[in-house]
This record gives C-alpha cells, sequence and structure tokens, in this order.
C-alpha cells in the first residue's frame, strides 16, 4: 500500500464545547413496523474516528441514514453541529448533506464518466461554475492515491480503486463529517485494510470520521472508539475497543 | 451569472443526453404529443369553423323587431334609437312607422283583407335591429320590456325558442370541443410523466448521487423540465404545421362545395402559438409530476 499508515494521535481528542453529532432517545420505526433503533443516546466530537459495529440488521445503516437525513427519526431528537436534523425541512437538507462526505459499500460510481468526471460532478451539481475545479479534483485523487488514474473509466479499476474515487468524490468538497457504510464490504483483507488507513488518514487532518462495518480484523487493529449496535440498541461505546467485548464472545 | 450559466449548461446537456440515451422512449413520446397536439389543434380549428359557418346563419336570426306603444312620443322614440345605435352591440337599427308596418304586412293577402274590414291601423310602429350576436337577441328583449315607450302586450318579436335552439347547438359544439381537449390534454401530461419517468430510472444513481452531495431538487430537476420542454416543443412544431397544412386543404376542399369556410389567418396564427407555447407548458409540467416522487424521499 502506497499510503502511509495514519499515526495514532497520542493525547486524546480535544473536545470542543458541544459535540459535533448527537443522539438524544432516538427510535425509528420503519413503516412495515420494523423497529431499527430503539432509545440510542451518542454524542461524537470533532475529530473523533468511531467504528459503528454490528452483525447485519443491526440498525448501522439505519443511523447513517438518519444522520444525513435520509430518513426521520420515529422519536428523539438528533443535532449535527448544534442543528437539530431531526425536525429540519426538506429545503434545509442540501445545506446539511454538503457537511457529510459518504461513501458506501457499492461506489455508487457513473459508469459513463471517468475518475475525474465523476469526482468533479460532486462539485458541478453543487457548485455550478466552481473555479480551479481541475485542480480540486486532482488534490484529491492524489490524497486517495489514483492520481496516475484520471481518464480511467471506474470498470478499468479494482474494486480497491473504485472505492478510493467514491471516497474521492466524497472528499472533494471538504466535508466535516466522513460517513462510511460497510465500505470494505465487497473487497478482500487486504485492500480492506488500505481503505480503513485512508479513513485513518482523512481522520488526521481533522475530519471526523464514522465507520460502519461488521469486518472484526480491521475494527481489532485499529483499536479507536467502538459503538457496537445489537438489535436496534447501543449495547457498548468504548473509546478504545475491540469488535466484540474484551475476552468475550458477544458484542 | 458565472453559476447560472453552469446551471444551465448542466441542465442542458443533461437534458440531450437524455433524450439520446432513451431515444426510442422520447421519440414514442414525441410523436404520441405530436399526435395529440395534432388533435388538439384540428378540434379547434374545426370547432371554430363550424362555428365561423354557424355565425353566418346567426346573421339571418339575429333581427329583433322592438314595438312601439301608440302613444310613444317621437321624441322619446328618437332618444332610444340613438341609445341603440351607440350600443356595441348592436350592428344597425331602422325606425319602422305604423304605416310602413301596415304597408308590410299588406303584402300578405290574407292580412290586408283583414285590415280593410278593421279600417284603423292595429300594427305598431318598431324599432329594427340587428345584433351582433344570437345570445343579444334575450338581452335586449329584456331590456325592451322595461321600456314605458314600448308596447306593454307585445314587446318584441323575439322568439325564444328557435334562437335557443341554434344557441344550444352552438354551446355544445363548443363544450365537446373544450372536454375533448381538456381529456387530450390529461392523456399528453400523462404519457410526458412516463417518458420522463424513464429518464429518471435510467439516471436514478446520479440523481442518488446529487442528492447525496447535496444538489438541490431544482438542480436536479431541471434537466428533466428541459427534457419535457424539448420533446413538446418538437411535438408543437411537427403536429402545428400537419394542422396548417391539412386546414387549408380543408378550407380548399370546402371552397369547391356550396359551403364556405373562409380562410382565418389571424385564428391560425394565434392558435399555432398557443400549441407552441401549450406543448412546451404540458412538457414542462409533465416533467415536473415525473421526478416529484423521486425528490420527495
Ligand atoms: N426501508 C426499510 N423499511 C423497512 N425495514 C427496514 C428498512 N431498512 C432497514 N430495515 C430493517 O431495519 C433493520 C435494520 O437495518 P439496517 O439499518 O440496514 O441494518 P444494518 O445496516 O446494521 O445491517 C433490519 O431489520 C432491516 O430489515
Ligand atoms: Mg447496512
Amino acid at each position: 500500500m502506497s499510503v502511509a499508515v495514519a499515526e495514532r494521535s497520542a493525547a486524546p481528542p480535544q473536545h470542543a464545547l458541544r459535540p459535533v453529532i448527537s443522539f438524544h432517545g432516538v427510535s425509528k420505526v420503519y413503516p412495515n413496523g420494523t423497529e431499527a433503533l430503539r432509545d440510542v443516546d451518542l454524542a461524537i466530537h470533532q475529530g473523533d474516528f468511531c467504528f459503528l459495529v454490528g452483525p447485519s440488521g443491526a440498525g448501522k445503516s439505519t443511523l447513517v441514514r438518519l444522520l444525513i437525513r435520509d430518513e426521520a427519526p420515529s422519536t428523539g431528537r438528533i443535532f449535527i453541529d448544534g442543528q437539530e436534523v431531526s425536525r429540519m425541512s426538506h429545503r434545509k437538507l442540501p445545506k446539511l448533506r454538503r457537511k457529510f462526505g459518504i461513501v458506501f459499500q457499492d461506489y455508487k460510481l457513473l459508469t459513463r464518466r471517468t475518475v475525474a468526471q465523476n469526482v468533479a460532478f460532486a462539485l458541478q451539481v453543487t457548485r455550478p461554475g466552481q473555479r480551479h475545479l481541475r485542480e480540486k479534483v486532482e488534490e484529491v485523487l492524489w490524497i486517495v492515491g489514483l492520481e496516475d488514474k484520471l481518464d480511467k473509466f471506474p470498470d478499468e479499476l479494482s474494486g480497491g480503486e473504485q472505492q478510493r474515487v467514491a471516497i474521492a468524490r466524497a472528499l472533494v468538497h471538504r466535508p466535516r463529517i466522513f460517513l462510511a457504510d460497510e465500505p470494505t464490504g465487497n473487497l478482500d483483507p487486504d485492500t480492506s485494510w488500505g481503505i480503513v488507513q485512508l479513513l485513518l488518514q482523512i481522520n488526521h487532518r481533522g475530519t471526523t470520521v464514522l465507520m460502519a462495518t461488521h469486518n472484526r480484523e480491521v475494527v481489532d487493529l485499529v483499536r479507536r472508539r467502538v459503538i457496537a449496535i445489537d438489535n436496534g440498541r447501543v449495547v457498548r461505546d468504548e473509546a478504545e475497543g475491540s469488535y466484540l467485548r474484551e475476552g468475550t464472545a458477544t458484542l | 451569472m458565472r453559476q447560472v450559466l453552469a446551471s444551465l449548461w448542466f441542465a442542458l446537456h443533461s437534458a440531450g443526453q437524455n433524450f439520446r440515451r432513451n431515444l426510442g422512449v422520447s421519440l414514442a413520446g414525441v410523436f404520441t404529443m405530436g399526435l395529440i397536439i395534432f388533435l388538439v389543434g384540428g378540434s379547434l380549428l374545426f370547432t371554430h369553423s363550424v362555428d365561423t359557418v354557424l355565425q353566418g346563419q346567426e346573421q339571418n336570426a339575429s333581427h329583433l323587431k322592438i314595438y312601439l306603444s301608440d302613444n310613444a312620443s317621437l321624441a322619446a322614440i328618437t332618444n332610444f334609437e340613438s341609445r341603440l345605435k351607440d350600443d356595441p352591440r348592436v350592428i344597425s337599427v331602422t325606425f319602422e312607422t305604423k304605416d310602413q308596418a301596415k304597408q308590410q304586412a299588406s303584402q300578405n293577402p290574407s292580412i290586408s283583407s283583414a285590415l280593410a274590414v278593421l279600417g284603423s291601423n292595429p300594427l305598431p310602429a318598431s324599432l329594427n335591429l340587428d345584433v351582433r350576436k344570437l345570445t343579444y337577441l334575450s338581452q335586449f328583449n329584456a331590456e325592451a320590456k322595461a321600456m314605458p315607450i314600448v308596447d306593454s302586450t307585445t314587446p318584441t318579436d323575439y322568439n325564444s325558442d328557435v334562437i335557443g335552439k341554434l344557441n344550444t347547438v352552438i354551446t355544445v359544439i363548443e363544450w365537446v370541443g373544450a372536454i375533448i381537449a381538456i381529456i387530450l390534454l390529461t392523456i399528453s401530461i400523462v404519457i410526458i410523466m412516463n417518458t420522463i419517468r424513464t429518464a429518471v430510472y435510467s439516471r436514478r444513481t446520479e440523481i442518488e448521487i446529487m442528492k447525496l452531495v447535496g444538489a438541490t431538487d431544482w438542480f436536479v430537476r431541471w434537466p428533466f423540465i428541459l427534457e419535457g420542454m424539448l420533446g413538446g416543443l418538437l411535438a408543437a412544431i411537427f403536429s402545428g404545421a400537419v394542422v396548417f397544412g391539412a386546414y387549408r386543404l380543408f378550407v380548399q376542399a370546402a371552397q369547391g362545395n356550396l359551403l364556405s369556410v373562409p380562410f382565418d389567418a389571424r385564428y391560425t396564427i394565434t392558435l399555432l402559438i398557443v400549441l407552441l407555447v401549450g406543448g412546451v407548458a404540458v412538457g414542462a409540467f409533465g416533467s415536473f409530476l415525473g421526478v416529484r416522487r423521486f425528490l420527495s424521499a
């Protein structure tokens, strides 16, 4: 891997007055009756790196969707940057979403566009007429280590490279919070490790990172904050945790 | 400015791309829309032609005699006559004296002998009106009744029966035309809506990304609305040309026969403009509905 291993910051993060993300008694019941989250309380501070772990169906993706207000909570309140998003009007959503960079297990790349065009797209549709577009695109592609793949099409790249393009696209508007929902779900262990290092590097530059995953090896190797969800409940929240509860076989 | 131009370029570019990528669906949509615009334009022109012909009939039917009371003063009559002359609904007014009425009636031999038996002249003087529209007759009839100088027993020769029937025919034709136009309009909105849904579907990843990175709803919407407007415009241009050609042929054919339908250039131009604007508006509205479901999430 060409990306350097991010240093683990020795000092505990300097917690600002208020968390950048906070959940207060949040529950989510889908229209079909599924209770995906139950009474969740959370606080994540600027500059934190957090793993959100739990088995498939635990409610990780639901939590991510609530953050970007793709879904609204059934009860409880969610604040981003001190702004309540749980009752935010539809009109304000674009501005909220520009605070986030987000990637998923499927890379959601546009197959008819080149790597550079895929990344540029994010700026073209949010800040049309942006100056120095090319430089900005090249800069983020350099950060993710794809500076030599600018004019390739997504299907000419490996899975790991495609995820890097998605990460570059999510980074290009300089988000405050980076969300990754199972970003390594389709990747082999080595490639996964590279992606996680990239996320650590992004965090090292000051961006808050929340990564939902059920990739046990990665979580255990990195030893950062771990929030474990099971059956819609937060069952554990540790500063330097592992995938499973220390010395047990359970979350 | 730079931002506006970039947005416009993005929207136009995407609209063109949509149109080409779903060329089959787009062309089918344009064709169906064109057919509908042709039907709307055609039926409007047909209704207009029938109207014109019927209005010719109306001219004959739109005479009204207002009978004057025998003791009405000449001054009052002249006053009433000049008021009628100034009325925009009136084409012409003529005054008919009792003697003229008797002469006129005497042309019928049986009336003539009856008048001879009576000795005196029972026929009233009248003001004879020519009005512009059939519907004005009932209005003048009502107004005449209220005038003191008008004969109170038989105020006018208004025959509501015949006139009413002719009126009904015209109204029915106009309504049927309007209802057909509304139905066709609704159908074309649905067609555009579905064409745009296909375009939206083929771009779902793109829209998903746009929403994720924080593009505004209008930014997502514009390309599709432009695409709908483009389709509506193309459909209107083609069908407008066909309607125009068909109308000319129809007028020529009609002139060969007894029925003479005049070629109404002003109406035709107005109609073509209405079809163009309507096509574009229907395209925009159909697209708006087509993307709406996708954006509300
Ligand atoms: N749109 C939805 N409608 C109904 N149920 C859903 C929906 N999305 C997720 N669920 C359910 O909510 C629960 C949590 O799902 P999810 O948040 O996707 O879990 P995870 O990401 O941890 O695998 C699951 O039981 C899932 O079936
Ligand atoms: Mg999930």
